[in-house]
Formats: structure tokens, sequence, C-alpha cells
């Protein structure tokens, strides 16, 4: 992967709303393939997609996407023709047939031929297991059914790039299986970022991870290197231990502890990449050298 | 083939008097020409066994597909009587799509419209029929036009504004990463709404007592404030760009209401500041047009 060329380049980007610094002087290559964008709320992760989804312009920094300047106009364009694009809320036109609504997002794709879109909402439609409700009213469906309705139109087209901002939510488990399954075939190998809270969805399907925090990229690498960063930082005892960080009881009743310094003698475990997130994002929110307190673990339940 | 003579070579099961395997196999591959296709039809239609023959031959994921596009199609309502209306008089398919995402173009929409319009027109010609039964016969008076004057290019503005407020398209961020998206997108949208909601206040100035050049004079103003709004989005906004189009029309039709000329505000010099106005919002439409390509900013 490191001699490949970076599909999408972006090159000390900042975005601010107000006094709110959203990103600070971001870069980071994307390049074939999925990668995965982690962050805590209000890390900068939507604004980043929405930039790169040539929705949302930067004070500062370059973008580039397959060679295409999204700063001008008709290049910009041309990199619309090539991105699907799920955003955070999305939201229907709720007189809408499921059918009819991918036909709208088709049209605005500029697929005009009228049977070439049929068969491609019933393609998409296909892909995210809604074949059987072209026919039904979007406001009927579950929120479970509008997410993978959402990813349908993302997937319009056959894009180069995808931007997904968070897909998985108010998925069932065997929807985001599907879901990752989906993901793992597309043709053609696009690039996607595909922004979750869920961990175990990037370790499963991105070869690349980037953590946001604070508007600052604080890591890039793989699922494995961001587990590794959390390597002699999560051990497990029998009782609570105050000095860690986070505390959990785990499914053999003992707890696990995430810590910057474990006790000595401790059982020091392998860590998880979503411990070395949660390691990596405690270490920016305090100094090392804050006194070890007990805190919730930053984990969206759903 | 046909489905008459005995075709020899068919399956032992099915006997002679039946579509061979090999005439099956190229119907199903789309090699055979229209005549032996039409006769293969007709057999199978009357067939049991050779309809079983011939569901061997299909491929059932190509079936499925084929399935699911029809399915689509169903469900897109391209047969809907309105749709097919639309087609008959030349507007294309997908403009009829875009058409149907636009919240003034929906049917509850241009049902307010010409309710609030039929509200109005009732209102001028009440109060012009009790005037003129009180008044002596002579000037006449357009006073009593002063609400239809004030009201009907306001529907006609919200039905634009409607079409290009971003908190009523739920769907806008998507439209905005789109490659239609932007200018062409929005003037589709606006011009489809001008037209629709014109249709009502132009029919409406013609029913009601009023002078015979209202329902032509209505016009230049209603597109004028359309377009300033447009002009005006560039600049300031949705929201205060469609807001400020309503008060250059409201403030004038009060001050004439005021000094009972209502009607001036559509005659000719005023109808030349429209025309101005349409030209200056057109220019700064074009210069401006790249305001419209990024989306609203969040």
């Amino acid at each position: 992967m490191g001699g490949e060329v970076a599909a999408v380049r972006v090159e000390g980007l900042s975005r601010r709303y107000g006094a709110v610094r959203a990103l600070d002087d971001v870069s980071v290559d994307l390049r074939r393939g999925v990668t995965g964008l982690l962050g805590p709320n209000g890390a900068g992760k939507t604004t980043l997609m929405t930039v790169l989804a040539t929705v949302n312009e930067p004070d500062t920094g370059r973008v580039s996407v397959f060679g295409l300047d999204p700063a001008n106009g008709a290049e910009r364009v041309e990199i619309r023709r090539r991105l699907g694009y799920l955003p955070q809320e999305l939201s229907f036109h709720r007189h809408f047939s499921v059918a009819g609504f991918l036909d709208y997002v088709a049209i605005l794709k500029e697929i005009v031929d009228r049977r070439r879109r049929a068969e491609e909402v019933a393609r998409v439609l296909s892909a995210v297991g809604l074949e059987n409700l072209a026919g039904r009213r979007v406001r009927s469906l579950s929120g479970g059914m509008r997410q993978r309705l959402g990813v349908a139109q993302a997937l319009l087209g056959g894009p180069d790039l995808l931007v997904l901002d968070e897909p998985t939510a108010g998925l069932d488990p065997e929807q985001r299986l599907r879901f990752r399954e989906l993901l793992s075939d597309l043709p053609g190998g696009p690039v996607v970022l595909l922004s979750t809270h869920q961990v175990d969805d990037i370790s499963a399907i991105c070869p690349r991870v980037l953590v946001l925090l604070g508007g600052r990229v604080r890591f890039a690498g793989s699922p494995a290197e961001l587990a590794a960063t959390a390597d002699g930082h999560v051990w497990t005892a029998d009782e609570r231990d105050p000095r860690a960080l986070l505390s959990w009881r785990a499914g053999d009743s003992r707890w696990r502890h995430l810590g910057q310094h474990p006790p000595e003698g401790a059982e020091v475990v392998l860590p998880t990449a979503e411990e070395g997130y949660l390691l990596l994002s405690h270490a920016v929110d305090q100094p090392a050298t804050a006194a070890p307190r007990w805190r919730p673990a930053r984990r969206r339940t759903r | 083939m046909t489905n008459a003579p005995p075709e020899k070579g068919g399956p032992a099961s099915r006997g002679a008097g039946h579509v061979s395997e090999h005439v099956l196999s190229a119907y199903v591959g789309a090699s055979v020409d229209e005549v032996v296709a039409w006769s293969v039809e007709a057999h199978v239609t009357a067939c049991p066994a050779c309809r079983l023959a011939l569901s061997a031959h299909v491929d059932p994921d190509h079936l499925a597909r084929n399935r699911s596009v029809l399915f689509v199609r169903a469900a897109t309502g391209e047969h809907h009587p309105a749709r097919r209306l639309l087609g008959h008089v030349g507007v294309p398919d997908q403009l009829v799509t875009l058409m149907a995402a636009t919240p003034s173009l929906r049917r509850s929409w241009l049902l307010s419209v010409v309710g609030v319009i039929a509200v109005v027109s009732g209102e001028s010609v009440l109060v012009h029929h009790l005037s003129s039964s009180s008044l002596a016969v002579g000037r006449p008076d357009w006073g009593a036009l002063a609400p239809f004057i004030l009201v009907a290019p306001l529907t006609v503005l919200a039905g634009v504004a409607a079409a290009f407020l971003p908190a009523l398209d739920p769907t806008h961020q998507l439209a905005a990463a789109a490659p239609f998206s932007g200018l062409g997108l929005l003037l589709v949208r606006t011009l489809s709404a001008l037209v629709a909601a014109l249709v009502p206040v132009v029919a409406a100035a013609f029913v009601i007592p009023g002078p015979a050049w209202l329902p032509v004079a209505l016009l230049l103003p209603c597109f004028a404030l359309c377009f300033l709004a447009l002009a005006a989005v560039t600049v300031i906004g949705p929201m205060p760009a469609a807001l400020l189009a309503g008060a250059m029309w409201v403030l004038p039709v009060a001050l004439l209401s005021v000094w009972h000329s209502v009607t001036a505000v559509v005659q000719w010099p005023a109808q030349a500041s429209w025309a101005a106005a349409l030209l200056a919002a057109l220019v700064v439409l074009a210069m401006r047009r790249d305001r419209f390509e990024l989306g609203w900013r969040p």
C-alpha cells in the first residue's frame, strides 16, 4: 500500500464555525478500499466528510479528488459524477415510494435514460435487501430500512468515491453484517470513507483507520496498529482499579481496565482497536499526569 | 417452427406438436426472429408442458432482475395518469420526477393557493358589488382589488420560495452533492412552481371585476419578484431573500392602497420599474450563479 498513489488527498484543511474550530490543519490521503473514520461527537468527522462530498468549503487547505479540484466549478461537477454520499442526517420526501425516491436521486446523478434508471434502482435495492419494498412509501419504513435506503442512494451509479457518514447507525446486527459484506464486495474497488462509532465495524472491514480528535488527525494506520497503541495499557483484575481511566466488567465477570500505568504485577492483556481508540481519545482529553478516575466508556449504545 | 406442425426432436415427455428444446433455448437467448418468437409465445400460452420446459431454460437470476426492474417501474408511477398526461404534452419523464419533489407543486400546496386566490377574489367581487350598488356610476374605482393585488403575487412568490428554501427540501444535502444541482436544478424547480402558481392567479384576474389588462399586467411583477428573490439568495441567504422580495411588493401596494390608486403598482410607469428590476435580477443571477454550486452551507 505504501507506493500506491492516493486517490483523494487533503492538505492543511481547516474549517471554523464561529469560534469553533471544526477542522485544524488536517492532512490525509485516501486510497482505494475502505478507510474508517473514528472520533467522538464534535471531533470534525462530519465537516471533513461534507468537504469531501463538495457541499462544504474549507477556510484553508487543498483537496484533490482523483486529481480534480473541487474549488473549480467544472471539476467539482466531475467529482460529483463519481461520488456517492450518505449524509449523517438524511431526510426523505416522505410521499415518495422507495423506488420513486431512488429514481429521483438517480436523475440528480444524471442517469437520464428511464430503463437504465430502473435497472440501477433495482440493482441498489437488491444490494441493500430492500427489493421487495420498492413500492412502499418512505414514510412507512422503519429507521433501519431508511438507513439502508440512504446507503442504496449512495450506491447509485457505481461511484468511485463513497462518503458514508455513520451508515450503520440504526442497523441491527444482521443488517450490519450485510452492510460489511456489501462494502467488501463493491465492484470496481472504490475509495470509501466510512464514519462510525462502531469500532468493531471498522476493525472488520477497514484496512485503514483515521482517528480525528478535536479537529486534528491523531492516528492513521491499520486497526491492528490502533490496537497496538494500547499495548501494555489494558489489564484485568478481580476488583475495580480506581487508578484506571476506564473500567468495565467483562463477560467473564472480571474487571477490565484501561489506563496509562497498570499497577505492578497486573495481568496485562492484549488490547482491542476500540481500547486503542479510547486510550487515544483520553490522552488528548487530559494530560497523562491527571488524577486517575473512573469515567464511563464513550460508547454509543443502540 | 409454429405451434401447429409437430416438431421432431422434442422431448419424449411432450411428444410431437410441441416446441423443440433447441427452439426454446434459442427463444430464451433472444436469437430467434420475430415470427418464431410470436409462434413460441402463442404456443406456450396454451401449452402447460411447453411452459414447464421453457422455465427450465430461463436463468432464475436474470428472471429475478427483470422482475425487480418491473416492480421498480411500477413503483415509480410511470403509468400514473398525471405523469402520462404530462408526457403526452412533451414534458420529459425526468422533469416530472424533479417536479414531484418540489413542495410547491404538491397537490396540497396547489389547492391551498387556489383556496387563497378564491378567497381574495371573492372578497374583491363582493366589495366591488357592494360599492357599485351604493355609488353612482362614474369613474371606475378599483380599490376593491387591493386584497387581490396584494395577495396574488405573494402566492406566486411563496411557491417559488418553497421551491428553493432548503428547510422545505428534505434532500437538499443530497441534491447539493449531485452533479445536477445548483442553479440548473433551482431553475427547473422555481420555473415549474412559478408557472403552476401563475395559472390560478391569472385565471382569477380574468374573472374578478377589474381592468381588462390586469391578467397581463400581473405577469411582469410576478416574474420580477421571483427572480429578485433568487438573485437575493446569492447575497443574503434563502429566507431573508424571500422576505425581502415579499416586502418589495407589500410596501408599495400598501402605500398605494392608502392613496386609493392600488392598480398603479401594475400600470405603465411601475411596469418599467418591474422590468428594470427583472433585468437587474437576471444579471445578478448570471454573475453570481456559482453561489448556488456549493450547496447551502451548513
